[in-house]
């Protein structure tokens, strides 16, 4: 119960976004994981940066588009559409140009930031 | 929280515990069965590995019949099949030998940025060509598989093979859930229905493969779902997520997109059928029309497929009635292509589930019949149709149709997600039947002090409940499941890729610094992709299919000369070739002539053996 409590308690945290500031660690993972590839190549870096921005967009997504439903569904959803943005983004990359480290760290910045937005629409609706 | 109550809810913390344990022993079990040289999973699947997931399992539907949280459950559900789908990734060296190689292969291009402007489209093309190798769902699955890959900075050959077995796990259960839960409103049913879509062997096979054809199928299970839900709401979202689910299942794979596309035409015709203000006669007849559209939308779309890939040979015929011996007609069109090398027991595993759905789905038809005002009436119906058009149209294609681009059993797979929640609410309707007839029969208050002062018969028929409840079932159910496994999991295979067919394709890329080519068996052209991609200009491996690859090859293996490897040099505007010959492929004695008489040719030099000697690397350059 206790868990359950503290899990619904960063899910608020993240989704009130205050003043940016986990749309800015989203950010920030992205800058961690274009680092790593370009400097240090570590899987456990990587797996913590990846996990991070998964969190933070996944209850993002999930808040926008599934707000009625129960926590767990809100954040599986909210990770499943994660991963179809970032594939969908990811294929136009691909189709358009390739996906090398640049145009990857883009892809991520750009789901990023449609998340956060989603994320605030919601929020701002709600407000009103 | 009364005593008895207290003494069950530490039970069954216990036996989470246990369940958990299991699941990670058989995690461990899985890896110590890691090889680098088998056919099968069965063949180095670890003694205990069958045993405790059979434990495990069964311990697993214990839980799913307690009041725990619906959360947990599917977590334990989630964790349970990630486990199952996991075998092929993490038994072989480079997962199972097919389809998913040769995507791993095109997908290392982009990674690897070895093809810039897109996948490498030949000038002179079509349009609709060219728009369908963009739109294909190999870009897509290319494009999630390099992503991550760069996310966790490991390599693209881990997270391809692992991308599909836990997407599948982890949001199919949630699916199955979704799509139950929507029309029966019973946790437990939904519950149960995410675990027995394990139980289907086709699902669980394209749960293990990492191709774009699984994560179409996981894309439609979701829409599936909004589908439902579309049926009895005018919610703007629901209306958006059910079309966007749609078009990744189109983007993921035609087939999952066409399917997607069929059921969404059933889905409005249904929709309109609930709300229709004109004659009663007036709106079935449209949804007749509805349903034959939908259902002639597969076969057609195959036939039109060659505007968009001009390969394509797909045609109407009535060749196999004339072909073929009626019997053989008949069990085609009753089982479909377990008549061929017909295993009793693996045809029983593929066909009890989709029998004990129709038979509830029956029973479902029969119960609406005497109650017109049921609330989900509309969906069980909608749900039926969408089932009868998956066997229409399996049939179609088998029988009725030549030239198809994929094998019809992939449709079994729609089939089964349709069936697996009427398997569970079969189940549910058993268990509580026989809990309401055991309970009937057994006196009102069971407790230990009671026990001692009921008469032999009552304790039996007590411990008969309690056994039939929270052992047989589970067992019977548990096992149901890791039964089906074998059926899921090939019984028979070539030789997968070897341990030292990938350090042979490893070492060339790594000790050669110029453009090279490799002329080699079909096999260990799937372990070079899977190292440096299909066609890769500067490390070029000819694809699965070249014909000009294949007959290099054979010259070479009748006459090895630095002949034919000038001449692919030449053909591939590369500086170095390479021949490999492994002798599981070619075979012992083809193996050993082929490396004689190359070794006696003073012009190719021995770049490498592996594998005790089953391996040989010959190697020769321009100039």
């Amino acid at each position: 119960m206790k868990n359950l409590s503290e899990l619904s308690s960063i899910e608020k945290l993240i989704i009130r976004d205050n003043k940016f500031l986990f749309t800015a660690l989203s950010f920030a993972t992205v800058f961690l994981c274009f680092l790593n590839l370009s400097l240090s190549n570590l899987p456990l870096l990587g797996t913590i940066a990846t996990l991070a921005y998964f969190l933070i967009n996944g209850i993002f997504l999930g808040h926008a588009f599934f707000e009625k439903e129960d926590a767990f569904f809100r954040f599986m959803f909210g990770v499943l559409l994660l991963i179809m943005l970032l594939g969908f983004v990811g294929w136009l990359a691909v189709i358009i140009y390739n996906l090398d480290v640049f145009r990857f760290t883009l892809v991520l910045l750009i789901v990023a930031t449609l998340s956060s937005l989603s994320n605030r629409r919601v929020k701002s609706k709600n407000a009103t | 929280m009364p005593l008895s109550e207290q003494r069950f809810a530490w039970f069954r913390h216990i036996s989470e515990i246990l369940y958990l344990f299991l699941i990670a022993l058989s995690f461990y079990l899985l890896f110590l069965s890691r090889t680098g040289e088998a056919r099968t999973v069965w063949e180095v699947l670890h003694p205990a590995f069958i045993p405790t997931l059979f434990v495990a399992t069964s311990l697993l539907s214990m839980i799913l019949l307690t009041s725990e949280k619906v959360s947990y459950k599917l977590l334990f559900i989630i964790v349970h099949s990630v486990l199952i789908h996991s075998f092929f990734s993490v038994i072989f060296p480079a997962g199972d030998l097919s389809g998913q190689q040769m995507d791993l292969g095109r997908a290392r291009l982009i990674y690897d940025n070895a093809v810039l402007h897109g996948l490498p489209l030949p000038s002179g093309e079509p349009l609709s060509s060219q728009i369908f190798k963009r739109f294909n769902g190999t870009n897509f699955h290319a494009a999630l598989s390099v992503i991550f890959a760069r996310m966790f900075s490991i390599d693209l050959l881990w997270v391809h093979l692992f991308l599909v077995p836990v997407l599948w796990g982890g949001f199919t259960p949630i699916a199955a859930y979704l799509t139950t839960y929507t029309f029966t409103q019973n946790e437990k049913v939904a519950v149960l229905s995410s675990l027995f879509i394990s139980a289907f062997p086709y699902a669980t096979y394209f749960g293990a493969i990492s191709v774009p054809n699984s994560l179409g199928f996981i894309f439609f299970f979701y829409s599936l779902y909004f589908m439902l839900e579309n049926l009895h709401s005018d919610d703007f979202k629901t209306k958006v997520l059910m079309l966007v689910f749609s078009f990744f299942s189109l983007l993921s794979h035609y087939l999952t997109g066409v399917i997607a596309l069929s059921l969404l035409a059933l889905t409005i015709a249904f929709k309109s059928y609930r709300s229709e203000k004109t004659s009663f006669t007036t709106a079935k007849f449209s949804l007749m029309i509805s349903f034959i559209v939908s259902v002639s939308l597969l076969p057609l779309s195959l036939i039109y497929l060659r505007l968009f890939r001009p390969t394509t040979q797909t045609a109407f015929t009535l060749d196999k009635f004339y072909e073929l011996p009626a019997e053989e007609v008949i069990g085609l069109s009753l089982i479909g292509e377990l008549i061929y090398g017909f295993d009793l027991k693996i045809a029983l595993l593929v066909i009890i589930g989709p029998a004990i759905a129709l038979l509830c789905m029956i029973y479902q038809l029969y119960s609406l019949k005497r109650n017109p005002t049921a609330k989900f009436r509309t969906h069980i119906y909608f749900l039926c149709a969408a089932f009868l058009m998956m066997l229409l149209d399996y049939r179609i294609l088998k029988l009725f149709m030549s030239g198809l681009p994929l094998n019809e059993e992939r449709l079994w797979v729609f089939r089964d997600f349709i069936a697996v929640p009427f398997v569970a609410l079969a189940i549910y309707e058993v268990v509580s039947s026989l809990k309401a007839f055991l309970k009937a029969k057994s006196p009102p208050t069971i407790s230990t002090a009671s026990l001692k002062m009921l008469s032999k018969a009552n304790i039996l028929r007590v411990l008969s409940l309690v056994l039939t409840l929270n052992v047989l079932i589970p067992v019977l159910l548990g096992g149901w499941i890791t039964l089906s496994l074998s059926a899921a999991y090939p019984q028979v295979a070539p030789l997968q890729t070897t341990w030292y067919e990938l350090e042979a394709v490893k070492c060339i890329e790594e000790n050669t610094n110029e453009k090279y080519v490799v002329i080699a068996d079909t096999w260990t052209i799937y372990a070079g992709e899977v190292i440096v991609g299909v066609s890769n200009p500067r490390a070029y491996y000819f694809g699965e299919f070249n014909k000009t690859g294949y007959d290099l090859f054979v010259n070479m293996k009748q006459n090895p000369s630095p002949q034919w490897m000038l001449l692919a040099m030449n053909y591939t505007d590369t500086t170095i070739a390479y021949f490999i010959v492994t002798e599981p492929r070619l075979g012992t004695e083809e193996f050993n002539n082929v490396v004689s008489r190359a070794l006696q040719n003073k012009q190719l030099t021995v770049e490498g053996v592996f594998g005790a000697r089953k391996l040989y690397v010959f190697s020769y350059s321009k100039g």
